[in-house]
């Protein structure tokens, strides 16, 4: 009898309850044991730590390293996401043109997607090995005559920042384009009849329908891509030595904090800071962005949140 | 006559296919690449590009094992980490998002939209403070690391909240309850059988992300005989193999045929499931 006391909805604490617990210990202590860490001065070998308030926050900012990690990071990820973005809205616009009439898009959505799912770090190990100096990329330049000799590619600044762009931009850009053709399959087409009928161009029709329209999808894009950006490890890890060569230039926010983490002495305090400092620049500019693009009209909201379904797919992070 | 429009039209639509064909070509070659390197031996390779296999497939094998890393170690952890991350993600996904979607109970819209704002918040940057933390309980170089916080995976929640307000049939609930099945005994019989298909869906995302996720593994795993495939990846790029490309490039394909394969077979379901937030609402 007591049970019929018990209002059924109360049940969903139960179902509730796992995730919660999972979320304490294995999400929010973490995160507040990283925050603490920062402020001390941990090291994988000492058992005392001292706490030293800010001054590992100090010391980064005094750290060229730490500047030149951040400048790296924002430089790879506008140069990939721009391009990225560009193709997609491209891509996205022929896919659903009713005149041109594009055949196949499944099947070239489909094959663009491809390189998203496969390993990141078997990327990075496979394109080390095309753009190796006796590799195939060399070997083709020089029959072909675009090349006199053999080129150190990963030993140059330019061709090894630019071949992370084009890996990320090569592993995302189908991604980005998937989500934006449903955003576009989305919009109404009464509203393009509409304007069709007033006499409105393809181009009005994109600046005036579709784009204020997509408005939601395009911040969650961003959104997404910004953080995967500034969190970007795998590729630029594993292009070359593991410390971001030649001179450091393909060096991110995530391999300065693994090599603070593993440094001799196992820097972990130094490398929470890190991680503390990427977190609150991360997201004071998603909030930034998300104020100047804010909708005052709150319906649009609902569906950004809607398209966050897919990253819960994948649980990773798009760069 | 043809007219001025449809001319325009027919010259639009070559450019696009053109356009279509060079993204293609960039696309797919380097994984054709990849494929046919592994079975070429290493000769063949510094002689010149081949769009076609050849037979060395078992010799790169045989060099692949012979300096010592073990790929089908590896390949059995991470299928082993991946699985048990799938079941971890899925189940613990659709509880959760059961639980949102069924009970009205206080403080639930709160809730999801923590989840939400929790998607969007870049765990990574407290992966140094989760290290601390794990070895203090002797967790680190243990799997139980990589697995157990996927019982609070934000994504699958959504993911799982988004596919079974679609499908849940209210009315069989209630029967169910009717006929005494308990609580958790509905969401195991009536609801589960139900969300097969966002199950698979979800199963195949969770997969691919466990199989592929290196950061996470490097950080926390550290006898080799627990590496998993990524970690094994960055070995290959050492010294050790330097100049065996056939079996190098035969040990990339381990890691990434499985996924093409399964590609190939549910590329319908992961190109549905990843627009499908959009679709809906």
């Amino acid at each position: 009898m007591r049970r019929a006391k018990f209002n059924t909805h109360s049940y969903g604490y139960l179902f509730i309850a796992p995730f919660i617990i999972g979320f304490l210990l294995f999400g929010l202590y973490p995160v507040y044991h990283t925050l603490t860490l920062s402020l001390t001065d941990t090291t994988m070998m000492t058992r005392q730590a001292e706490f030293i308030g800010l001054e590992n926050f100090e010391r980064l900012f005094a750290d060229d390293f730490f500047l030149k990690a951040v400048s790296n990071s924002w430089l790879i990820w506008s140069l990939n996401f721009l391009p990225q973005i560009g193709i997609a809205l491209l891509l996205a616009a022929w896919f659903t043109d009713v005149r041109l009439k594009i055949r196949g898009t499944g099947t070239w959505r489909t094959l663009f997607f491809l390189p998203n799912l496969l390993m990141p770090a078997a990327v990075a190990a496979l394109f080390f090995s095309l753009f190796s100096y006796y590799g195939p990329v060399n070997q083709f330049m020089v029959q072909a005559g675009f090349q006199s000799e053999a080129v150190h590619y990963l030993q140059e600044i330019v061709s090894t920042r630019g071949l992370v762009v084009f890996i990320q931009w090569w592993t995302w850009f189908g991604w980005t384009t998937i989500i934006i053709m449903a955003g576009m399959t989305a919009i109404p087409t009464h509203l393009y009849e509409a304007a069709m009928v007033d006499g409105a161009s393809a181009g009005q029709m994109f600046r005036r329908i579709t784009l204020p329209l997509l408005k939601p999808i395009l911040i969650f894009v961003f959104v997404t891509s910004l953080v995967g950006g500034m969190t970007m490890f795998d590729i630029p890890f594993l292009l070359t030595d593991g410390r971001g060569s030649p001179a450091s230039s393909i060096m991110t926010n995530n391999i300065l904090m693994y090599l603070k983490f593993s440094s001799s002495k196992g820097h972990i305090a130094f490398a929470s800071s890190v991680g503390v400092l990427v977190f609150i620049m991360t997201t004071v500019c998603a909030l930034g962005f998300f104020y100047l693009l804010r909708d005052r009209q709150p319906k649009a909201s609902v569906k950004a949140e809607g398209q966050l379904a897919e990253i819960a797919a994948r649980q990773g992070e798009p760069a | 006559m043809i007219s001025r429009y449809r001319l325009e039209t027919l010259g639009m639509r070559t450019f696009v296919y053109v356009f279509l064909i060079v993204l293609l070509v960039i696309t797919v070659v380097p994984i054709w690449l990849l494929v046919v390197n592994a079975t070429r031996s290493t000769t063949e390779i510094q002689q010149g590009l081949s769009a076609l296999p050849s037979t060395h497939l078992f010799e790169n094998f045989r060099i692949l094992e012979s300096k010592g890393l073990h790929m089908g170690r590896g390949f059995a952890n991470s299928l082993f980490v991946a699985a048990a991350s799938t079941v971890v993600a899925v189940y613990f996904g659709f509880l959760t998002a059961y639980g949102i979607v069924i009970y009205n109970f206080k403080g639930r819209n709160l809730f999801m939209g923590f989840v939400v704002l929790l998607v969007l918040i870049p765990m990574q940057f407290s992966i140094v403070g989760f290290f601390h933390y794990m070895s203090r309980f002797g967790l680190t170089d243990n799997y139980a690391a990589l697995i157990m916080p996927l019982i609070a995976s934000a994504a699958s929640v959504f993911f799982a909240k988004q596919y079974l307000e679609s499908v849940i049939v209210q009315e069989l609930i209630d029967a169910a309850r009717i006929d005494g099945a308990s609580e958790i005994g509905i969401f195991h019989r009536v609801m589960m059988p139900m969300a097969v298909p966002g199950m698979a869906t979800l199963a195949i995302f969770a997969f691919v992300a466990a199989w592929n996720n290196f950061f996470n593994a490097f950080i926390l795993i550290s006898s080799i005989d627990k590496y998993t495939l990524p970690m094994l990846v960055q070995t290959l790029r050492g010294d050790v193999y330097r100049t065996e490309y056939g079996a190098i490039y035969l040990g990339l394909a381990i890691t990434v045929v499985p996924i093409l394969v399964m590609y190939a077979l549910f590329s319908r379901y992961i190109i549905s499931g990843i627009a499908m937030g959009a679709l809906k609402e």
